[in-house]
């Protein structure tokens, strides 16, 4: 029942296109020698947003000097971080943010970290959940299922 | 005339309108049956063409036109030149014989009319004597008539009168006699007495006549009226009684009597009307005795007192004589002369027609234009049209054309008083100017056929001329089209090249994946055998589409110009040994001996790109073994020595062979060569590949090595291929400095001839042969295959070892009884009948070898496999094993079985075919190891009396066993013992480089258990494949980057961890640091203290042979460095700079590969721009990561960048 439902809302994670393909691959590389390596990175890229993100608001609050080159950079970081993870959107909204960045679109920035903000935000939820459904299978003693896309 | 000459001319001119278009379409004619030979040249090519394609068929057709319009035009130049020839010609002519005629016919004309006028003055001249006669005559009768009058002056008798008449009659007489031209004279006295004299021409008699006296009387006539003369004539005087007397002529004496004659016979006696003013008159009359008119004269006789006429005195002069002068002139000159009076009455002609026209009233004088001379007629009528009736006194008309004649016709005017006379001369124009207007007329002709000859010369000159020129110049044009094409043709295939080479580049990326993809799915457990097959399947068609793509690529990348050699020192023996030991495999399976014959002169090491050599050796012999079936296949090897002081000659031996294209690039291939490596010996190095396959026709030689080309397309669909391999071979070999051709074989087969410049490092000693003759070996060599045999035997004879060959049991057997059995020598040779002399002989010598040492090589296909009756076999040969080593000869494919059988009998030397000259060197060492210590053994064990060979075995047994899983045994047997022999010291990473790569081999194909599943033979152009197919197994492998330390430099967390983890899964040691300057600043630490090692590690590299991933370990703290671009503090550009600076000098070369999220080939320009390897994009793609990595730190493999 669990198992069921773990597959099923990944596959919906997918089709939604929250992750993708990379994603995957990071979950297999998880093995016994690191259990926790999926959450560990997922963690760890949540907490690399997060600075990131605040980062880049700092720099577009304020207004009149923006630094772009800041934003920017922070922004490939964010990048080549959840393109790692497998963040799918948001991946994709960082080469939008980047874009507006790059042409010193203020008003695209800001609306698009807003939008990063939110994606970010609503996948640690959504990866929070799956992690939750793992655990509890886990803890039932069955086997995380091979969820194939 | 000068019409004449107009109207030849245009009939000359070529270009008067109706001659030019006839002779155009004529000259039309001629070109094009000229031009069409050209015309039918131009088709062939055309034809060829066509097949080229749409493209150059349009541009030759535009060409054609071309050429069409060209042609034209050089047409109208032509007619246009031959115009002005014929105009320039005709216009010389026409001037060359208008100045010559006009200049004769001038002089001619004032010739002929000096002529004319000469001719015509004579007549005239005589006419004016004659008259001038006449004149003086008459004059001289008046005057003795009046004298003799006057003598009697009034007569007054009859007697007087008589006495006065017979005197006057005597005075006449005697001026008639004396004047012979005369024809009469008379004399009419005012009385109407008449005395006359006269001369008759036609009977030339003379004759007196006189009237009757008596009708006169003295005076009375005196007093009739005043005239005093009756108005009467003398004719009409009827009642005068008339006589005539005859007279001699010369005497003047009478002759007969006078005779009565009527008035009708008398001559004209000119009386008193004819002196009507008392003046002198003249007038021409006629006589009925002369057919010429006569010119009568008369003047009147005067009395005393002078004033009145007594006598009227009449003299008749015959113009005969004019007529006849004429006629005198005009035999001579021809023509005809006549005069007439003014009133055109002919007078004297020169022909000898009738002057005189009879009517019944007598003679009358006849006009000239009634003259029955035609031509005194027609030219008095031509005269008289032309002229009317009031003639110039003088005419000169030239071209009178009377009949169908021309004439000169000249008249003159003699203004006599009272008489004037008009001479005509008509001369035809034939008699003055005949001869000069034939002349003229041949002239002409002459001139103009000359002209017309020197016309047509000069227009075929101009034909030929301009059909040579215009023929070059189509030729140019041609020829600058073609190079114009062939440009085009090179751009475009250099474009070609190009766009394969980037394409095949992409293509081979994804190839790559699908490989390491299909490996993923057959290391699966869970396939089905169906889908396991179908999976095989796959990745075979994949490997076979990546090897093509290989080959386009290479093949592209040399056209392109892309492929850089690289200049790395490498083993040129094993690499050899390598590949032959490679395909000896398939060989054998197709019953195919391999060869490696290698000249001992061959330098061990050599720099140059192994990897590319190896290439081309793999290509021939893989292309030998595609086309040989059985027989042979031979790689052989010397060396020429290419020192600085014969390079000239070498160079000079190049220059001789044909391959002329390729000198160029040869040549500056070689100066580079020589820059680059200027301290270096270079050498050329000679291989020949031979086969007995089926051989490529001699007229294929050249054309094999072309992309594409097969020697019989046919072939293609027994044997597969493409036809890249030799293409890719030839420009590989060009690369080199070499040159590849087929050469000419005895037999069946291919024999393909290359050389190559390769340099060899000074440091580098020549390879020490070592020297067997001293330990007297005996080498029986049973071998299958006779080809490996004898080469072998050869060698080993060279280096002073007896050998001996068998090819099958049954000699072997025989061979070693008969050495091995001392007992039964002698009988052996009497049994051996069927061993040649030759061989005895050598046993014989043999024989006399002192403490021979016997090594028996034997093929394991000597042995009867079959059946067990190798078992059999072995147990016979067992028995000899105290007396000669064994070693063995096995193939891949021996199975176990007879493996453990022999190593359990003890026999521990064991090679696989094919054996060649490294392999052997080692046997014979191992050999000579052993007998030394089997002669230590020996004097130790004295006491034991035991076999020296036996014992050699006996000691060692467990040294062997233990090490012999396989036959890397003796590898390993040597490792141990290592020490003795000092020659195997140098040779050991030779042969444990084979070994291992034996060892490997035979993992693949015995042990079944293993995951790989792969057949062997696919294993083995995996192998021939060397990078991706490699690369791919290596992927599926989960350890494949075991022992690789790798430096991680990454800021981001998320990617580090994960990379991290990534490599540590496939047993890679990474090191992760968090921007650049710590990547850096570790590296330095690091390679600070390792240096000490790293020179340990180089100047121990020789002996050790350490696998190429661990062999980086002393150079360098790590194998690689993943760079991420874009850090802080210090970015990936940055440190890559920083870490290039720091090993200069050092000549250490970390590999670096770029990590990015860009994605852009800029990105990756930059990237190998600041001396990084190679690019990876985020996110990271493990297999594409894992080949990248191991791309690099292998360093056997080609470096390349594989980017994304």
């Amino acid at each position: 029942m669990e198992k069921r439902q773990f597959r099923d809302y990944t596959i919906s994670l997918y089709h939604q296109g929250f992750l993708d393909d990379q994603f995957t691959e990071l979950k297999k590389l998880q093995d016994e020698c690191s259990p926790d390596f999926v959450a560990e990175v997922v963690s760890l890229f949540f907490e690399d947003c997060e600075k990131l993100i605040s980062n880049m608001a700092r720099a577009l609050d304020q207004t009149g000097n923006v630094d772009y080159k800041l934003v920017g950079s922070s922004v490939h970081q964010l990048k080549g971080s959840s393109s790692s993870v497998g963040a799918k959107r948001v991946k994709g909204l960082c080469v939008t943010l980047k874009e507006c960045c790059d042409s010193q679109n203020y008003e695209g920035c800001v609306r698009c970290l807003q939008q990063v903000d939110i994606e970010y935000k609503s996948l640690k939820g959504k990866l929070q959940d799956l992690f939750n459904l793992e655990q509890q299978i886990v803890q039932a003693g069955g086997r995380i299922p091979q969820v194939d896309i | 005339m000068q019409r004449d000459s107009f109207s030849v001319s245009i009939e000359n001119l070529p270009d008067s309108p109706m001659g030019s278009n006839k002779k155009m379409n004529k000259v039309f004619d001629k070109m094009t049956q000229w031009v069409t030979p050209w015309r039918s040249n131009s088709e062939s090519p055309r034809e060829r063409m066509i097949l080229r394609g749409d493209v150059e068929q349009d541009e030759f057709q535009y060409a054609s036109s071309h050429c069409l319009s060209s042609y034209y035009s050089v047409f109208v130049v032509r007619l246009a030149i031959m115009v002005m020839l014929a105009i320039l010609i005709g216009l010389l002519t026409i001037l060359t014989w208008h100045f010559t005629r006009i200049y004769t016919k001038q002089s001619l004309q004032t010739l002929a009319y000096g002529l004319r006028y000469e001719l015509l003055q004579r007549p005239i001249l005589r006419m004016w004597s004659v008259l001038n006669t006449t004149s003086e005559l008459t004059t001289a009768q008046v005057k003795l008539s009046e004298y003799v009058i006057r003598k009697y002056d009034k007569p007054t008798t009859q007697e007087e009168l008589v006495e006065m008449y017979q005197a006057m009659k005597d005075v006449t007489w005697t001026l008639f006699a004396s004047a012979k031209a005369l024809n009469a004279i008379t004399i009419n006295y005012r009385n109407g007495f008449v005395q006359a004299f006269h001369r008759d021409t036609t009977t030339s008699s003379t004759f007196y006549i006189f009237s009757d006296l008596k009708n006169y009387s003295i005076s009375g006539t005196g007093p009739k009226d005043v005239n005093g003369w009756n108005n009467q004539t003398i004719h009409g005087n009827m009642s005068a009684i008339w006589y005539q007397q005859q007279l001699d002529p010369v005497t003047g004496a009478m002759l007969g009597k006078p005779r009565r004659i009527p008035p009708d016979d008398l001559i004209s006696i000119a009386g008193i009307s004819q002196v009507p003013d008392g003046e002198a008159s003249w007038h021409v009359t006629v006589s009925k005795y002369m057919d010429s008119p006569l010119l009568s004269a008369a003047l009147p006789v005067f009395d005393a007192s002078n004033k009145s006429i007594v006598a009227v005195v009449g003299v008749t002069t015959a113009l005969y004589s004019v007529g006849q002068l004429m006629r005198d002139l005009v035999e001579v000159h021809g023509g005809h002369i006549y005069l007439t009076s003014q009133e055109g009455y002919l007078l004297a002609t020169s022909t000898n027609g009738p002057l005189l026209r009879n009517t019944s009233k007598g003679p009358k004088l006849m006009k000239a234009t009634d003259s029955e001379e035609w031509a005194i007629k027609t030219g008095a009528q031509w005269l008289q049209k032309t002229y009317g009736n009031n003639l110039p006194h003088v005419v000169h008309a030239e071209n009178a054309r009377l009949g169908d004649q021309q004439y000169y016709i000249d008249s003159f005017y003699l203004n006599l008083k009272r008489l004037p006379i008009i001479g005509v001369v008509i001369i035809p124009r034939k008699f003055i100017m005949g001869k000069v207007d034939e002349r003229a007329f041949k002239t002409l002709v002459i001139l103009i056929s000359a002209s017309v000859c020197i016309f047509f010369i000069g227009c075929v000159c101009i034909l030929i001329l301009t059909n040579g020129v215009s023929k070059e110049m189509k030729l140019r044009a041609e020829l600058i089209r073609q190079l114009d094409a062939r440009r085009r043709a090179e751009a475009s295939s250099n474009y070609k090249s190009q766009f394969l080479a980037n394409m095949s580049h992409e293509l081979r990326t994804p190839m790559a994946a699908v490989i390491g993809l299909l490996d993923i799915l057959i290391s699966d457990d869970c396939l089905s055998n169906e889908q396991y097959a179908t999976v095989t399947q796959i990745r075979k068609c994949s490997t076979a589409l990546l090897r093509l793509l290989n080959n386009i690529l290479d093949l592209s990348k040399v056209e392109s110009g892309k492929l850089v050699l690289e200049e790395a020192e490498f083993d040129l023996g094993r690499e050899l040994e390598g590949l032959v030991d490679m395909f000896s495999v398939q060989c054998i399976n197709h019953n195919v001996e391999t060869v490696l014959d290698l000249s001992d002169d061959m330098p061990a090491l050599v720099r140059g790109d192994s990897a590319r050599l190896v290439q081309i050796f793999a290509n021939l012999i893989s292309n030998s073994i595609k086309f040989t079936t059985t027989g042979h296949i031979i790689l052989r090897g010397w060396c020429e020595n290419m020192n600085p002081l014969h390079d000239e000659m070498s160079l000079n031996v190049d220059r001789k062979k044909p391959l002329a294209p390729m000198k160029t690039k040869l040549v500056q291939h070689r100066n580079h060569f020589q820059k680059s490596c200027k301290n270096a010996n270079k050498m050329v190095l000679w291989f020949e590949v031979d086969d007995t396959g089926c051989g490529i026709d001699p007229s294929k030689w050249d054309s094999v090595f072309e992309s594409f080309e097969q020697a019989d397309p046919s072939t293609t669909r027994t044997h597969g291929g493409t036809g890249l391999g030799l293409c890719i071979v030839r420009n590989l070999v060009n690369k080199m400095g070499g040159e590849i051709k087929v050469v000419q074989k005895n037999g069946l087969g291919t024999l393909m001839r290359l050389y190559l410049i390769l340099s060899i490092p000074d440091t580098v000693e020549q390879n020490l042969q070592p020297d067997f003759s001293k330990y007297g070996l005996v080498v029986l060599l049973s071998m299958y295959g006779s080809t490996a045999r004898r080469i072998t035997s050869k060698w080993l004879r060279k280096h002073g070892i007896a050998t001996v060959e068998a090819s099958d049991w049954n000699e072997l057997t025989q061979i070693i009884r008969d050495l091995l059995e001392t007992g039964s020598r002698d009988n052996s040779f009497d049994s051996q009948h069927n061993i040649a002399d030759s061989l005895r002989a050598e046993l014989s010598t043999i024989q006399e070898i002192e403490n021979p040492v016997f090594v028996i090589m034997v093929d394991i296909g000597v042995l009867d496999l079959t059946t067990d009756i190798w078992k059999e076999q072995l147990n016979y040969l067992d028995r000899f094993s105290g007396k000669a080593k064994f070693a063995w000869l096995l193939k891949h494919d021996t199975s176990n079985t007879v493996k453990t059988e022999l190593r359990r009998k003890g026999h521990v030397m064991m090679v696989n075919k094919p054996l060649y000259k490294a392999k052997m060197i080692q046997i014979l060492e191992a050999v000579i190891k052993n007998r030394k210590r089997g002669l230590c053994n020996g004097i130790r064990n004295r006491g034991n009396g035991s076999d020296e060979s036996h014992d050699c075995l006996e000691i060692d047994p467990t040294h062997y066993d233990t090490c012999s899983s396989d036959d890397s045994s003796e590898t390993s047997g040597e490792k141990e013992g290592d020490k003795p022999v000092k020659s195997s010291t140098l040779l050991s990473p030779v042969l444990k480089n084979y070994l291992i790569d034996t060892t490997n081999r035979n993992d693949d194909s015995t042990s079944a258990s293993m995951t790989r599943k792969n057949t062997e033979e696919e294993d083995w152009k995996d192998r021939n494949n060397r990078l991706y197919s490699g690369i791919a197994l290596d992927g599926k492998n989960p350890k494949s980057l075991e022992g690789i330390r790798i430096l991680l430099a990454e800021d981001t967390p998320v990617l580090q961890r994960v990379a991290t983890i990534m490599l540590e899964k496939m047993g890679a040691t990474v090191t992760a640091v968090g921007d650049g300057q710590q990547a850096v600043d570790l590296l330095n630490f690091r390679s600070i203290n390792a240096q000490d090692s790293t020179q340990e590690q180089k100047s121990s590299e020789e002996e050790t042979n350490v696998n190429p991933q661990s062999s980086s370990r002393y150079s360098s703290p790590y194998d690689l460095i993943l760079m991420d671009c874009q850090m802080p503090k210090m970015d990936g550009y940055e440190a890559t700079k920083a870490i290039r600076r720091a090993e200069i000098g050092t000549g250490l070369h970390v590999p670096i590969v770029a990590l990015t999220a860009h994605a852009m080939s800029s990105d990756e320009a930059k990237c190998l721009e600041v001396g990084m390897d190679a690019y990876l994009t985020k996110p990271i793609d493990r297999k594409l990561m894992v080949s990248t990595i191991l791309s690099l730190t292998k360093p056997s493999t080609l470096v390349t960048s594989y980017s994304a």
